[in-house]
């Protein structure tokens, strides 16, 4: 701090603390007795500052909202990790019915009372629903209300008697339904069970730890979108920072001394937070509002859930106000306030590289010991994810300090070379490039947070991506329809066949036939071999066959496949297929079929679903499917592209075959709904910041034009073009943006590679995200030039002279 | 002085502003490498008539002629390459471009007009040493005092060897010694090169160093010729 200007100053001891109460009060009555100027100051901050301010608080309510979610989730779940619970007259026989509609998904579950005694009521109804009665969530009753669930009410052939309350949904979006059925119904349904409670007693068995590399994503995506909101806010409190300058110097006129004068500033900044503080939680009250009355991506949240934690709005309260007066205070020690004017340090101290390189050192020194290591263990696991959030801050945090520092390097070493406009852009960075370089700041920490992220995700993704084995190409959706015989099999099949949209089956019915001895090796056991019937076209789909005839029979012996045994089922060989209730082989009553001596040995093909099969493959006229006595019939069905929503009429016709059945799409990869809604989030939050950095650079960039509007007008006068002027602004812009850029690519990478050392994922570098990275913070740069052309132009009227 | 042979003339301009009549049918001409100095008290219109005469500001009605062409129905475009070809300016301050050095700040008008860089510093250096602030050269507008910052404005409006040089309270941020240094330069430099000079002061010792004075008092202007 420089004390060459200090006329007549205090000693720093004398300063009392109403000394300091009175400045800052002083302060705070400039930021609105000022005139239109100051109004517009102080509004201008408080709005930056409460957009921060909003932000934060979001940010702050996640923690509540997921926490809210999950222990409502964790109330109306019906896992039961201790163990099977009897039917008994108080208990509940359930089973899961969900289903999904022109892809959003509808939880629900059909149940009858096992006894006549008090079964346990799910939250957010009063009741257990009777046969043929439901509950429904307000989402879909109205959805089944409206036009376009009209094809959705054909599958619930239930009577709607309330709507399900709050407490049983985790958000105001949630599609979901109980519906009451008899227990006969369960006899079509592939697998139900019994409770005696409803929510999870042990949380810790269900509820298990987020895995270490999602985690991770987490934390990192924290800081890449809170960071840019600190530096907005920082940014903030410097708008109209000029103009309240002279302001200060006319202050020093009439006897203010230089430590006055910065906390008389630190007064209207500080003025100006507080007002930012409210306008913040006016817009965080705007926003809650809207997000309990939206729905991004199937993820909603209850107004009521979005609560900012107690603590954390607590420090936002603390730490904005804190952070405005020290960013002003900041921003002042390059300044001499003379009476006579403001004197800007002609030659600007040279900035030092040391502790500016010192932050992201730090960092990488922080998150190098964690390398391979995040996770492993659950021994300091919090403190592990305390290290990886502060390495990586320190990382980010350091690409920021090191901005200004290469800026000024790398403008230094441009002489007056090239055209008019570069001279002017060049020339005015090397003058100032901290303004830019505050300017491009946030736009480096969200670019360099974003491609870490982006190499993450595609580690992450791809390792949370798995191949599945289906083949979408050969069937699209399968049904497993549970039938008691094989008539039944045969009905489902005919049924699937005749709904709309289907265009061709593949109908299998599978069961299991014995040997009809003992094993030699364990007495106590018979060997068994799955029999799967089904026409030739079909098995052709699950056998390598290449010719095929109704009344043929091929075997796939898995003794070759998975190295066991030869198996009993060859040529000429008799079976049983007698089974007792419990599902053991009857070698008491017996039933005897013949494997025919014309049975071929054939490799097995993996079916649409990617399974191979083995064992006895017969068709129709070779084993009758009424002998088979438990039998499970799947049908893999090939859909008419030109027909509309024929997944729903699928849908429909199983629900109506059984009322827990739904239909599964072939996919040839899977990705797990955790990364997915991670990455659903982080986006959003990325695209949010970024507009708040756009819209923080536009107030800037606009205030920087309006302090040079005199000397716009002086080169206009001369006759300057429009053009040489809008392209000395680009050049401005563009110079710090592409070193950000380049800094933050290689900030970007360095973290990246971290980051995937850290959860033991083989170095890649995802070139597409990173172009489009690169090229969102490009864009929203070009976007803040072209926004500030006008103004621009317009303030470049000879008018402006006037003023003189 | 008449009209006869004046390369600007101007004839009953008007120009109000909001309601403020700041010109009210001013007339004005000026000849080649004649000094002229505009008087007035403080808001009499004396900057307005300057920036009209200048093409930098369109007068509601009236015309001005410069070398035979009228001003007021040039385009935008075409008074700005005027003003960049054969017009000089001089402020009273917030002139230079604090980013740049002296000897750029100079050198921009030609650079605007397409010169070479190094060309366009040579010439810029040549009016410096002749203004007397060669030592500033590289030195930013921020680290020179006001005469010397002052001098460096002069240079650069004499640079394209302007046909008109218009100087609005060139020395009104001075102190009376450097004020004069600045004038015996701008109007020494002006009549060697046959440059006309549209001086706008309100105090007497500057306008001492016009050839002619013009008083401008509620946008009337009236020519005081010969008094001096």
């Amino acid at each position: 701090m420089s004390g060459q200007d200090a006329p007549a100053e205090e000693p720093r001891s004398r300063v009392s603390v109403a000394r300091w109460a009175a400045d800052l009060a002083m302060g705070g009555r400039f930021a609105v007795t000022g005139g239109r100027e100051s109004w517009a100051r102080t509004i201008m901050t408080a709005v930056g500052v409460g957009l921060g301010v909003a932000l934060l608080l979001l940010a702050s309510s996640v923690p509540t909202m997921y926490q809210q979610r999950n222990e409502r989730g964790d109330a109306r779940s019906s896992f039961t990790p201790s163990g099977e619970v009897k039917p008994g007259a108080d208990t509940l026989r359930l089973a899961n019915a969900g289903t999904t509609f022109r892809d959003q998904d509808i939880t629900g579950e059909v149940m009858a009372p096992d006894g006549d005694g008090t079964p346990p009521v799910p939250p957010g109804i009063d009741r257990i629903p009777a046969a043929g009665e439901m509950w429904v969530s307000p989402a879909l009753k109205k959805l089944l209300d409206s036009d376009e669930g009209k094809l959705l009410r054909d599958r619930f052939p239930y009577r709607t008697i309330g709507v399900i309350g709050d407490s049983g949904l985790s958000g105001p979006s949630d599609l979901a339904y109980y519906a009451g059925v008899s227990q006969k119904a369960f006899g079509h349904v592939n697998s139900s069970y019994h409770i005696d409670h409803w929510g999870l007693a042990d949380k810790k068995g269900a509820n298990e730890p987020l895995d270490p590399a999602l985690l991770l994503l987490i934390i990192v995506g924290c800081v890449v979108l809170l960071l840019p909101v600190l530096i907005f806010i920082a940014t903030a409190a410097r708008f109209g920072g000029e103009r309240r300058d002279r302001r200060l110097a006319a202050l020093r006129l009439v006897g203010a001394d230089i430590h006055m004068t910065r906390r008389i500033a630190a007064g209207e900044s500080l003025f100006g937070s507080l007002l930012g503080l409210a306008v913040g939680a006016g817009l965080f009250l705007l926003a809650r509002e809207i997000i309990g009355s939206i729905q991004v991506w199937g993820i909603s949240f209850f107004t009521s859930d979005i609560v900012p934690s107690a603590l954390l709005a607590l420090v936002i309260a603390a730490a904005v106000p804190a952070s405005a007066v020290m960013v002003t205070l900041i921003a002042l020690r390059g300044i001499a306030i003379e009476p006579l004017g403001v004197v800007r340090n002609a030659k600007p101290k040279r900035r030092r590289l040391w502790w500016r390189l010192l932050l992201p050192l730090l960092g990488l020194a922080l998150l190098l010991p964690l390398a391979g290591g995040f996770g492993t263990g659950s021994s300091g696991g919090n403190m592990k994810a305390y290290q990886a959030a502060a390495g990586a801050v320190l990382l980010l945090i350091g690409i920021t300090a090191l901005l200004p520092w290469v800026v000024e390097a790398v403008v230094e070493r441009f002489g007056g070379r090239g055209s008019v406009p570069w001279q002017l852009a060049t020339r005015r960075l090397q003058l100032s490039s901290g303004t830019a370089s505050r300017a491009v700041s946030g736009i480096t920490v969200a670019v360099a947070g974003a491609i870490a992220l982006q190499m993450l995700f595609a580690s992450v993704g791809a390792q949370n991506t798995e191949d599945t084995g289906q083949d979408p190409n050969r069937a699209q959706l399968i049904a497993n329809v549970p039938v008691n015989d094989g008539d039944q099999a045969r009905d489902a099949f005919a049924r699937y066949r005749a709904t709309k949209g289907v265009r061709d089956l593949l109908g299998v019915t599978e069961d299991y036939i014995s040997d009809v001895r003992p094993s030699k090796d364990d007495p106590t056991s018979v060997p068994e071999e799955a029999i799967t019937v089904a026409d030739c076209p079909t098995l052709r789909e699950v056998v390598r066959i290449t010719s095929c005839k109704n009344g043929d029979v091929f075997l796939v012996d898995s003794s070759s496949y998975y190295g066991e045994e030869p198996g009993f089922a060859k040529p000429g060989a008799r079976v049983n297929f007698a089974y007792r209730d419990d599902g053991t082989p009857d070698l008491r009553k017996k039933k005897l079929w013949t494997i025919p001596q014309s049975a071929t040995k054939v490799k097995p093909r993996p079916d649409p679903t990617g399974s191979e099969r083995t064992g006895i493959f017969a068709t129709p006229g070779a084993f009758d499917i009424a002998d088979l006595p438990d039998p499970g019939a799947a049908a893999m069905i090939r859909l008419d592209p030109k027909v509309p929503d024929g997944v729903e009429y699928v849908r429909n016709t199983s629900a109506a075959l059984s009322p827990a059945m739904d239909v599964m799409r072939l996919s040839s990869t899977s990705q797990s709904d955790e990364f997915q809604v991670i990455r659903k989030a982080l986006f959003i939050g990325a695209t949010a910041t970024l507009l708040l950095i756009g819209a923080s650079m536009i107030v800037t960039t606009l205030e920087q034009l309006r302090e040079r509007k005199r000397l716009l007008s002086v080169l206009v006068a001369f006759g300057t073009r429009r053009t040489t002027l809008s392209w000395s602004v680009l050049w401005q812009t563009a110079v710090p943006v592409v070193l950000g850029l380049a800094l933050s690519i290689a900030g970007g990478l360095a973290l990246g590679v971290m980051l995937l050392k850290m959860v033991g994922q083989p170095l890649a570098v995802d070139w597409a995200g990173l172009g489009t990275m690169t090229g969102v913070g490009g864009g929203v740069i070009l976007l803040v030039t072209l926004v500030s052309l006008p103004p621009l132009w317009r303030m470049m009227r000879p008018e402006g002279l006037r003023t003189e | 002085m008449t009209p006869a042979g004046s390369l600007l003339i101007a004839t009953s301009l008007h120009k109000t502003y909001g309601h403020t009549p700041a010109l009210d049918s001013a007339d004005f001409s000026i000849h080649p490498g004649e000094v002229v100095a505009v008087m007035g008290p403080s808001g009499s219109g004396k900057s307005t008539l300057l920036h009209c005469l200048a093409g930098i500001v369109k007068p509601d009605s009236g015309s001005v002629h410069y070398n035979g062409r009228e001003l007021t129905a040039m385009s935008d475009a075409e008074r700005s390459g005027l003003r960049r070809g054969e017009f000089g300016f001089v402020f009273q301050f917030g002139q230079l471009v604090p980013e740049l050095s002296c000897v750029e700040n100079v050198a921009l008008p030609l650079r605007l007009n397409g010169t070479k860089r190094k060309e366009a510093e040579t010439r810029a250096a040549a009016w410096m040493e002749r203004l007397e602030v060669a030592d500033v050269a590289h030195k930013r507008p921020g680290e020179v005092s006001g005469g010397q910052g002052q001098r460096v404005a002069v240079a650069r409006s004499l640079v394209t060897a302007p046909r008109v040089l218009f100087a609005d309270e060139p020395t009104g941020a001075l102190d009376s010694l450097n004020g004069e240094r600045v004038m015996e330069l701008l109007t020494e430099a002006a009549r060697e090169s046959r440059t006309a000079v549209v001086l706008v002061t309100h105090e007497a010792r500057v306008a001492a160093y016009s050839d002619r004075e013009v008083v401008v008092r509620d946008g009337k202007a009236r020519d005081m010729a010969g008094a001096r």
